[in-house]
């Protein structure tokens, strides 16, 4: 039987209704997937902070000298200078001791709710990797590199998230953007305020170690974590996402810098 | 043809690398050492008074010097090299990427002597530290223990060895060889990441003037290998927007289908 003029209606009126649902649920649903991929995965000038860390330090045939703290008062001078070369201070084996320079203990970067300790971690001997605090709240200081503030690149490493403790202090790390300011509380009590210079994500197999743990060239704040797509099989992620920050100046009056 | 090019390419940027290295800067690296007893020494180098008036005991360096060869005369403090014979000479090479460690010090039995010591500067893992001793002392074969056990034995006068352990410090003790009651050195030692921690045994052990001088060479560590710092997959660039949309396409896709049906009835 033909279907009558009211049903027709009826039936016209639930497709319409069923086909403006469907539109509205693909228009939304693309629009926030383009939203999401548009958000910048990489920002700010990544090329310049990395070549302002010398990363030639650990592979270099020729280990630099002068300038490291155990040889505080070593000269590097050609014999045919006309001044004559002065003994290193430290030249008994009991003499020798740790500097005790200033430690980072502390955190804050308002923008994305981050207020947590900070303690200095070496190196996993069984894997080669940094070693990374077991719980998501505490932060890692790669503690044979530089402290934040010094030459090169100070790591302060944090979980995105850890199963079985869900979403790490790092987590909101990729909205950091160029202009935001992390700040550092030292073992003294005295501060650092640094600002974002650029963040990327790189993919963990071309992660440039050597830059990220140079402990040469300008100084810089490295922020990392975890991020980029997730492989359950084996709970991990395959990039990292590496934020990049450099001391304020210290001109009291002048404005915070800009991103360039 | 494509693949070979890039294999050759490959090829080439294996060989490149060390010598960019040495390219960039034909430095080596020297550390002098004044390891004999009572004789305050002006050190030349290829004719130039460098270190004037050194002690023992001292030690310079390291320090960055050209490539190159370096002929070394010790006189006694104030001695005018034009006049007379340096107490003691030699000479050196010094290749590129090198440190060399150049040291005055006594023989077992006494008699002063210079000697030209290879250093290694390799780069260590990260998370390690280096340890070097050498036997530059008036006194028998040695033994070095660290924390109580042997590290190396029966070290002569002018032997030196190294060996790479986990940053930290260490209670460095050294013996008479086979003679743990005897002990010349007891000390604890920290031994920094990334640095060749070197300790010359220096001086007479019957004489009384035994001591350790030490030098180091920094900056050798490797980067870790990696930062894992996520396990949970919350923070996934997976999209679930791209199944939403195509479940939004999917019912736009029936209700056109359900459209065309009633067209057709």
């Amino acid at each position: 039987m033909k279907p009558t003029a009211q049903q027709n209606k009826k039936r016209r009126g639930g497709t319409l209704v069923l086909g403006t649902i469907g539109l509205l649920l693909a228009v939304g649903a693309i629009a926030l997937f383009l939203g999401t991929v548009n958000q910048e995965r990489i920002v700010g000038d990544i090329a310049a902070v990395e070549q302002s860390l010398d990363s030639a330090g650990a592979t270099s045939a020729l280990p630099p000298s002068s300038n490291q703290r155990q040889q505080a008062s070593v000269p590097t001078t050609q014999p045919q200078s006309s001044q004559t070369v002065a003994p290193n201070d430290l030249s008994r084996l009991d003499q020798l001791s740790d500097s005790s320079a200033l430690i980072p203990v502390r955190l804050e970067i308002n923008g994305i709710s981050v207020d947590a300790p900070v303690e200095p971690y070496g190196v996993d001997s069984r894997t080669g990797q940094m070693k990374v605090p077991r719980n998501v709240r505490d932060v890692a200081w790669y503690q044979y590199g530089p402290s934040p503030g010094d030459a090169g690149s100070a790591v302060l490493a944090a979980h995105v998230d850890l199963a079985e403790q869900g979403p790490g202090v790092f987590y909101r790390l990729r909205d950091l953007n160029p202009g935001d300011t992390v700040v550092v509380e030292y073992s003294d009590a005295s501060v650092g305020t640094f600002v974002v210079k650029a963040r990327t994500v790189y993919d963990k197999k071309d992660l440039p170690l050597d830059t990220i743990f140079s402990r040469r060239g300008s100084a810089v704040l490295t922020l990392i974590t975890c991020g980029g797509g997730f492989n359950p099989s084996v709970g991990s992620y395959d990039s990292n996402i590496v934020v990049y920050a450099v001391p304020i100046t210290p001109a009291v009056d002048s404005p915070i810098l800009e991103a360039a | 043809m494509k693949k070979m090019r890039l294999a050759l390419l490959v090829m080439a940027m294996a060989l490149v690398p060390a010598t960019a290295a040495f390219a960039q800067s034909a430095e080596g690296e020297v550390i002098v050492v004044h390891g004999v007893p009572e004789l305050p020494v002006d050190i030349y180098v290829n004719g130039e008074l460098t270190f004037e008036n050194s002690n023992f005991g001292d030690v310079f360096g390291p320090l960055a010097l050209p490539e190159g060869s370096y002929d070394i005369e010790i006189y006694a403090t104030g001695a005018d090299p034009e006049a007379g014979d340096p107490a003691l000479a030699g000479s050196a090479d010094l290749p590129a990427g090198a440190v060399a460690t150049i040291a005055a010090y006594l023989q077992e039995g006494g008699a002063p002597t210079l000697g030209v010591f290879v250093e290694n500067n390799g780069s260590t893992a990260a998370g390690d530290a280096r340890i070097t001793a050498r036997h530059l002392a008036d006194f028998g074969a040695v033994d070095v223990l660290a924390n109580d056990g042997a590290v190396w034995e029966g070290v002569t006068n002018g032997q030196g060895a190294d060996t790479d352990v986990p940053a930290d410090t260490y209670n460095i003790k050294i013996t008479a060889a086979g003679d743990p009651g005897t002990v010349a050195f007891d000390a604890d030692v920290p031994l920094g990441e990334g640095t060749n921690t070197i300790a010359y045994a220096i001086g007479s052990v019957g004489g009384g003037s035994f001591q350790v001088a030490t030098a180091a060479i920094s900056g050798l560590a490797e980067a870790p290998a990696g930062v894992p710092t996520g396990t949970a997959g919350l923070a996934s660039e997976s999209n679930i927007m791209i199944p939403l949309a195509l479940a939004g396409l999917a019912v736009i896709a029936l209700g056109g289908t359900a459209v065309l049906a009633r067209k057709e009835q």
